[in-house]
């Protein structure tokens, strides 16, 4: 699967097992994805980056750092990237436990390779549009930092719904000098409409 | 009255008794014709009495010249008349013999009051003495007493046939009563009925050795409770080497064995619990070893399809695939392979042994347990057996769990719980053990499946026991049953005679 306007996605294998890394490797390139495979938790985080994209399959019992742990550090370090686990032990309250953390699968060792497949094309989906919504929030703050102080304020009352004959009270300033702000805020965001520009302002302030 | 006696001076002595016999003699001497001299022997007597020998004699010569002067004609001259020269002579002749036997009177008679005096004071020094010492004696007897009533134990003195003599406070405030529910059988009484006869024997055979004896037993209380006690008597011996007295304590060690109950009663729950456990443990131990190889190639196997499926077909890869299922199949079943030469990793030993001994090793081993479980084990060993070739540490693994259990299904039921464990010999070569309950017996189900693995009628039961059993003595070439009776229960075992 090629994607034009992001990195490659991959499906990173962290077990330290290496049969069943490179099982896993191969039956994911059989279906066309990129694997890369890690014996450990120490291991992925010394060759992980921000720009990886694609998701994640951790076993539980790890060496070291656990499963589990490695989710909660990358949660904490703010990492959207999506965990799929699996266990040689199928205990119900660690995976209640690891769905809670966010993760899209709990898979009990062993599984058929559908199961696996699917869980990864859903953990793709879902990286991807956390990637997306994070470019735009990226492209709308980088927009937004091009605005002069005035503007921002502008931009603020406005997304709060106030008229320009409110906006020019509160800033002691005249309708007209508010109208031509407002018309360069519009053009400086790119917004088509007021409604673009309310949900531009709410994203940033939001993210 | 010495010092009286020699405080007057002989001189005054006799001056003063003659003066007085001359005072008496002048009017006598009127009224008796010739001269009256008896009072100057009284004189004379008497100086020699009071003022000693020396007196004596100065009254003699004071007399003398006082009858020559005043009563013997010429008078008042000291001329002797020739007529009178021999009455003076036996005058002065009696006088000095009256002297000397007064005098030697007096000196014997002094002598002896002397020595009465010195008996007398002898003897009062000697009563006070006595009385000293006597009250030493109830001192520290009242010392000895309060040092025994201040011993926290119970304490007791017995004569030599171990009859009790006296009891120390502590122990009569214990048994709540007099020192003679101690004496003869009534002692035997006051003990646990199950301790009784082992205490018993330890005493006769104290009693007739002469030696020390020391037993644990349970000394029933005034409250009718009973308590642990460790019960210590010594001998002691008299002059002639007999025994004089047998001393005996008693001191409380109930704490103490109940801690140590306890202990085992943790133990045995934490062996029970490390037994199962480590079983589940192995099992999921088992599992995922066998799972990972499992995984391996059911992801391996998919991925082979795939390749295949694909357009086209990547046969490289598939064929790769097919050399990882190969691989991971071998390694699944080298997992198996390891888990049995685990299962059966049994170092063989065989050791002629008596059977016997390993059952009596096995008694003690099951005595704490069986008193704790009031449980009494009885043993019926056929004398003079054969030894048989063994690995007596597996054989005795068999029998303790076999005692186990049949104690545990005794636990429920009322009376005396009786464990008998019995040997004898079947034909010439074969030995039959026995291991018999009087518990409820079981099921025909239950019977039907006992022996084997994880089948187990107890909720905390592994299933193992009776199958682990089952297998040592059939790895010794012997069968293991079970028999219902409506006594109870027996399990029996037999093994090979060694030739």
């Amino acid at each position: 699967m090629t994607n034009l306007s992001g990195p490659v996605e991959t499906v990173f294998i962290v077990d330290d097992d290496a049969a069943i890394c490179c099982g896993l490797c191969d039956l994911i390139e059989s279906a066309g994805l990129k694997a890369q495979s890690y014996s450990s938790a120490e291991e992925f985080f010394k060759r992980w980056n921000a720009g990886m994209a694609g998701c994640l399959v951790l076993d539980v019992r790890l060496p070291g750092i656990s499963g589990m742990e490695l989710q909660a550090k990358l949660m904490e370090a703010g990492v959207s990237l999506p965990v799929i686990m699996m266990t040689g032990h199928g205990d119900i309250p660690m995976v209640r436990k690891a769905l809670k953390a966010g993760a899209v699968e709990f898979l009990i060792k062993p599984f058929p390779d559908e199961e696996l497949l699917q869980s990864v094309q859903q953990a793709f989906a879902l990286d991807r549009s956390q990637r997306q919504a994070d470019q735009l929030v990226k492209s709308i703050q980088a927009r937004a930092a091009t605005l002069s102080q005035r503007e921002r304020q502008v931009m603020n009352l406005v997304a709060a719904g106030l008229t320009n004959k409110e906006i020019s009270e509160k800033l002691h300033l005249s309708v007209v000098t508010i109208k031509l702000h407002r018309g360069q805020v519009m053009r400086k965001m790119q917004a088509e409409s007021l409604a673009d520009l309310v949900r531009m302002s709410e994203r940033i302030s939001t993210s | 009255m010495l010092t009286m006696e020699y405080a007057v001076k002989p001189g005054s002595v006799a001056v003063c008794f003659v003066l007085v016999a001359l005072l008496w003699t002048f009017p006598l001497q009127h009224a008796i014709a010739y001269p009256f001299v008896f009072l100057f022997f009284a004189a004379v007597m008497g100086s020699a009495w009071f003022g000693g020998a020396i007196a004596g004699f100065l009254a003699i010569a004071l007399s003398t010249f006082i009858i020559t002067y005043f009563f013997i004609p010429p008078f008042f001259s000291i001329t002797v008349a020739k007529d009178s020269q021999s009455f003076l002579a036996a005058f002065i002749l009696c006088a000095i013999a009256i002297s000397i036997v007064s005098s030697a009177r007096r000196r014997s008679e002094s002598a002896v009051r002397s020595a009465r005096d010195l008996l007398e004071t002898k003897v009062q020094e000697r009563t006070a003495e006595l009385l000293r010492s006597n009250l030493e004696i109830q001192e520290s007897t009242r010392q000895l007493r309060m040092l025994t009533e201040a011993i926290p134990q119970q304490i007791w003195r017995a004569d030599a046939s171990g009859r009790v003599e006296y009891c120390n406070q502590h122990l009569l405030e214990y048994i709540g009563g007099a020192a003679e529910s101690l004496r003869d059988e009534s002692f035997f009484s006051i003990l646990h009925p199950e301790d009784a006869s082992q205490f018993r024997q330890g005493w006769e055979a104290a009693l007739a050795a002469g030696g020390r004896f020391e037993v644990e037993a349970r000394v029933r209380g005034a409250d009718g409770g009973y308590r642990w006690f460790l019960v210590r008597g010594i001998p002691q011996r008299s002059q002639d080497n007999g025994i004089a007295h047998w001393y005996g304590i008693h001191i409380d060690i109930e704490d103490r064995h109940s801690t140590q109950q306890r202990l085992l009663s943790a133990h045995e729950d934490l062996s029970r619990f490390s037994r199962t456990t480590s079983l589940s443990e192995m099992a999921a131990s088992i599992a995922h070893e066998l799972n990972q190889p499992l995984t391996a190639l059911a992801t391996h196997a998919a991925a082979c399809r795939r390749w295949l499926q694909a357009d086209p077909a990547n046969v490289s890869r598939a064929s790769a695939a097919a050399d990882m299922i190969v691989q991971e199949s071998t390694r699944a079943a080298n997992v198996v392979r390891r888990v049995r030469s685990l299962l059966s990793k049994t170092d063989y030993v065989r050791e002629f042994t008596d059977l016997n001994s390993v059952i009596l090793d096995l008694a003690q081993l099951l005595r704490d347990d069986a008193i704790r479980r009031s449980v009494s084990i009885h043993l019926r060993l056929a004398e003079a057996l054969p030894k048989v070739e063994v690995d007596p540490v597996q054989i005795q693994q068999v029998l303790l769990n076999l005692a186990i259990n049949g104690m545990e299904a005794m636990a429920e039921i009322n009376g005396e719980k009786v464990l008998e464990i019995g040997t004898q010999l079947q034909g010439s070569d074969e030995i039959q053990a026995s291991v018999t309950d009087h518990g409820p017996g079981f099921s025909e189900r239950v019977k039907s499946k006992m022996f084997e693995p994880f089948f187990t009628s107890k909720p905390e039961g592994t299933g193992m026991g009776l199958a682990i059993c089952r297998s040592i003595i059939e790895a010794h070439d012997g069968r293991i049953w079970s028999e219902q009776s409506e006594q109870g229960t027996m399990f029996r075992f037999t093994l090979k005679v060694s030739k």
